[in-house]
């Protein structure tokens, strides 16, 4: 019951931005991962470990209620190849969430928990009239996992732990504009993504007080969408309306696998080391395409080529307990993109990327607070229309992007 | 500890968010600031032709005007120290100039109907086929005169009442015998774009080798050079244009292969006679009857050599019926200039010797016009013509020091590949291509824009200029009804 009602309570909020890992991906599961550069394979720091490495749940000690929300604020900049007017974002804030509960005997070896998180997202909303407005105007990509988990320590220094991962909600709201000889019209394409499963596995290895690793793998799930909304606006003109009635489309996105290993070194009592390297399966991610129940413009489907690659990314964090109360945390984030040179798209204006991250927590006893803020730069990234040309990507624009993202975070924890 | 120790505590993360937020907004323009580079563009002129004035739709009006690519050059020119430029525009209540075509509709089989836009015209006197219209005094950085070839430039009296009415127009009555070149002389530009000699070869390619004629290379070449004299004499900076060869324009590229489809679909077998002439069309000329098949004529895979105007599409419906339609059209619009000899149509079609109850089109008594037909010939002389008139602006421009917009490689790569600009394709297609406006030659302010697009980025190689460049969707293709 008590899940049920968490789990209500947090889903209005539910959104995810892509601007805090590679591609679409979103890592801001954990509130003290988030303010240690998001390691969090090769530790036990609270209940967030279902997201980070299920394996590591049954070495938290504590059981108890993790719920963390964040507050994306992206600022992008776009100059089109050739010109000089600077474009920016309409709208930049999202807020993805994430919540964890984990119960089990207070000295057993079993723990069990639910995890609801955002593990992907995406929302940018392009300056009106901008140059690349007939691929995007507008995106808004959601998607909410529920994880129910089971941990178990093998013996005091190995446990293992899996996951169910539910695809509980996922939906895309994609708008762009439609270049007409005379005019531009719009078309929104809406949908909701059918119910999916996969599943989250990790070992935990902990073989002293001072060394700790762990192994993650979570799987692909792709986000189907079957029977998702078509709605033409702006044409109107007799001789182009015959051409633009669809009214349904269908359109599978890959939500894509992650393998990671961690270490976690803890050379005092009061200091803790991650260390965390992913590799994403992006190169699952090929084309984008949608099909349409009749006739857009001469053809019942339309296919981009995206050709995304596998990406590694690294990251480095450390939490010190300055009192019995107060932990300070800080860490580092690079991020390798899955989009090759004269690939990019607006959904994902991406590029390499370099965050640092701080965080702290407070607790209370019971209670705990902990607050986190990131910094993610994505690199300056130039494509020019020979690029586009050469990989036959000219549905996109050619031009300069360069984005920076600031989030913060808040979480609250409640032992039992 | 409590609660406000621990806000205390959290307060300057909170700040450090906030700087970031506020901070953090990425400054690209820095990276692409505008800069003029070598070039001077205080006093920008522009000389050519229909092109240069923005002529769209088979006239010139003032939506055409404001979008011509020279007043786009200008308008980028002003981030880099570009001054006034002066067009000759039509006022308001005189908007649509010369008149020009627009699209009404399409016929049941898909085909453009367009209509002439007759009203709010700019005409002043003259007559119906030779109008007068309303002066524009002044000095004028837009010295574009539709129509105006380079084998005209040093005609005296080209600006009086018996000359180009464009040109007229531009030309104070007090210096009705200046010519052209003094004109452009008498500019003192700082920075020009040069786009003549378009006409030289299009008047001949236009009317199918049957009327009009070609610039000799050599007059072509002394012209060229004199103008560009002139343009330089003051140690102005500029840009240069090649010709296009005009066979890759819709006016050329569209009726054919329409033709050919529709037969098709009529089970017309492709082995079927077409006969037409080549040659001056005019009574008393020798025009030549060519038997031939239509499997001659260039359908949209590109087999065939036979190109048909646009002007030809009236006409198509009536091959192989007795029809004698285009005669008495043709006998109509040259009646004015006939000699005595011809004084009726009659004897028109006798001098002709055209028999219009014989199937027009498949038979030698009534054979399709010269004028609708460029054949592989007249095609030939074209090419040679251009290529040989490229050969002199680029052999100039060298010898100056000047930009080349090569526009003939330009559309030549736009006719095989299309364009894609900021993800919009766009092709060299009749009315769905974007480029090309009602008449099949002249471009729409979407193609106009291309082409200021494509002189920027020789001015920025040429001068070491950065002149930024304007998102061609922005500027439409052909209005639709």
């Amino acid at each position: 019951m008590k899940f049920k009602s968490l789990l209500l309570a947090g889903s209005a909020l539910l959104t995810g931005t892509a601007a805090s890992a590679g591609g679409y991906q979103v890592t801001l599961a954990g509130q003290k991962n988030n303010g240690m550069g998001g390691v969090g394979v090769g530790l036990s720091l609270d209940q967030a470990a279902m997201f980070y490495n299920p394996g590591a749940l049954a070495m938290v000690k504590e059981r108890g209620v993790h719920i963390g929300a964040n507050g994306t604020f992206a600022r992008n900049s776009f100059v089109a190849a050739g010109g000089n007017q600077q474009r920016e974002l309409r709208n930049t804030v999202t807020t993805p969430i994430g919540l964890f509960a984990a119960f089990g005997p207070s000295e057993g070896k079993f723990r069990a928990g639910i995890g609801v998180y955002t593990p992907f997202g995406s929302k940018l909303q392009y300056a009106d009239g901008w140059e690349g407005r007939t691929s995007l105007t507008d995106i808004d990509l959601k998607s909410v996992f529920v994880q129910p988990t089971l941990s178990y320590a093998i013996t005091d220094q190995l446990s293992v732990g899996a996951g169910l991962v539910i695809l509980a909600h996922g939906s895309v709201n994609l708008q762009r504009d439609i270049p007409l000889p005379d005019s531009f019209g719009h078309v929104e394409l809406d949908g909701k993504a059918e119910t999916k499963l996969g599943f989250n596995a990790g070992v935990f290895f902990k073989p002293s007080d001072k060394l700790s690793i762990g192994i993650n793998y979570r799987s692909k799930i792709d986000a189907e969408v079957k029977d998702g909304d078509v709605t033409f606006s702006g044409i109107n003109s007799p001789v182009f309306q015959p051409r633009f009635q669809a009214t349904k489309f269908a359109a599978t996105l890959p939500l894509i696998a992650t393998t990671s290993i961690g270490f976690g070194v803890m050379p005092t009592e009061n200091l803790t080391i991650g260390f965390d390297a992913s590799l994403a399966n992006w190169s699952a991610y090929k084309t984008l395409r949608f099909d349409f129940d009749q006739q857009v413009n001469g053809s019942t489907f339309s296919e981009s080529r995206r050709e995304y690659q596998d990406a590694l990314t690294f990251r480095l964090g450390g939490q010190y307990k300055l009192t019995s109360g107060l932990t300070v945390r800080a860490g580092g984030v690079y991020d390798e993109s899955p989009v090759k040179d004269g690939f990019v798209t607006p959904e994902t204006p991406d590029n390499d990327r370099l965050s640092g991250t701080l965080g702290a927590s407070y607790s209370f006893g019971k209670f705990g607070v902990d607050i986190s803020g990131q910094y993610i730069g994505i690199k300056k990234r130039t494509q020019t229309q020979d690029d586009l040309i050469n990989n036959g990507t000219t549905d996109r624009i050619a031009g300069t992007y360069k984005t920076n993202v600031v989030v913060a975070g808040l979480g609250l924890n409640y032992s039992f | 500890m409590n609660t406000s120790n621990l806000f205390r505590k959290a307060a300057p993360l909170a700040v450090l968010a906030g700087l970031g937020l506020t901070a953090c907004q990425p400054d690209l323009e820095k990276d692409f600031s505008p800069s003029n580079g070598s070039a001077d563009f205080s006093n920008y002129i522009a000389v050519g032709n229909s092109l240069t004035a923005g002529y769209s739709d088979g006239g010139l009006y003032l939506e055409g005007q404001q979008q011509s690519y020279p007043a786009l050059l200008a308008q980028q020119f002003k981030n880099v120290g570009g001054g006034e430029f002066v067009q000759p525009l039509f006022t308001a209540g005189q908007e649509n100039g010369s008149g020009y075509l627009r699209l009404a509709g399409f016929t049941a089989a898909g085909n453009p109907i367009t209509a002439n836009v007759t009203t709010n015209l700019a005409v002043r006197g003259g007559t119906a086929a030779k109008p007068l219209y309303t002066k524009f005094v002044g000095s004028v950085n837009n010295l574009g005169v539709p129509g105006i070839r380079l084998s005209d430039v040093e005609t005296a009296g080209y600006g009086s009442v018996q000359g180009n009415p464009f040109f007229e127009r531009i030309t104070p009555d007090a210096q009705a015998t200046q010519t052209y070149l003094a004109r452009v002389a008498a500019s003192s530009p700082t920075f020009f774009t040069n786009w003549l000699g378009n006409n030289d070869v299009l008047g001949y390619a236009t009317a199918g080798g049957g009327a009009s004629f070609l610039t000799t290379t050599a007059d072509f070449t002394a012209k060229n050079a004199k103008i560009v004299d002139a343009l330089t004499a003051n140690g102005a900076k500029g840009v240069v244009a090649t010709i296009p060869d005009v066979t890759n324009i819709p006016f050329f590229t569209t009726i054919g292969p329409s033709f050919r489809a529709t037969l098709a679909a009529a089970n017309v077998p492709s082995a079927a006679p077409f006969v037409y002439t080549t040659g001056t069309l005019a009574p008393g000329q020798p025009n030549v009857r060519t038997t031939s098949t239509l499997a001659a004529i260039r359908d949209a895979s590109g087999t065939g050599a036979l190109l048909l105007t646009l002007t030809a599409s009236p006409y198509l419906a009536l091959y192989g019926q007795p029809s004698g339609k285009y005669w008495r059209d043709f006998y109509a619009q040259a009646r004015p200039t006939l000699p005595a000899t011809v004084p009726n149509l009659s004897v028109f079609l006798a001098a002709m010797q055209i028999d219009t109850t014989k199937a027009f089109g498949q038979s030698t008594g009534n054979p399709f016009p010269s004028i609708l037909v460029l054949d592989a010939a007249e095609q030939t002389l074209v090419r040679n013509a251009t290529n040989n008139f490229n050969i002199a602006i680029k052999a100039k421009a060298t010898e100056k020091g000047l930009g080349v917009f090569d526009a003939n490689t330009f559309f030549a790569q736009v006719a095989t590949n299309g364009i894609v600009t900021n993800g919009v394709n766009n092709t060299a297609g009749y009315i769905s291509g974007n480029l090309f406006s009602l008449d099949g030659v002249h471009p729409t302010p979407r193609g106009y824009a291309i082409i200021a697009n494509e002189f920027i980025k020789v001015i920025n190689n040429t001068y070491g200029a950065k002149v930024p460049t304007v998102n061609a969707n922005d500027y439409r293709g052909v209005k639709f009804p």
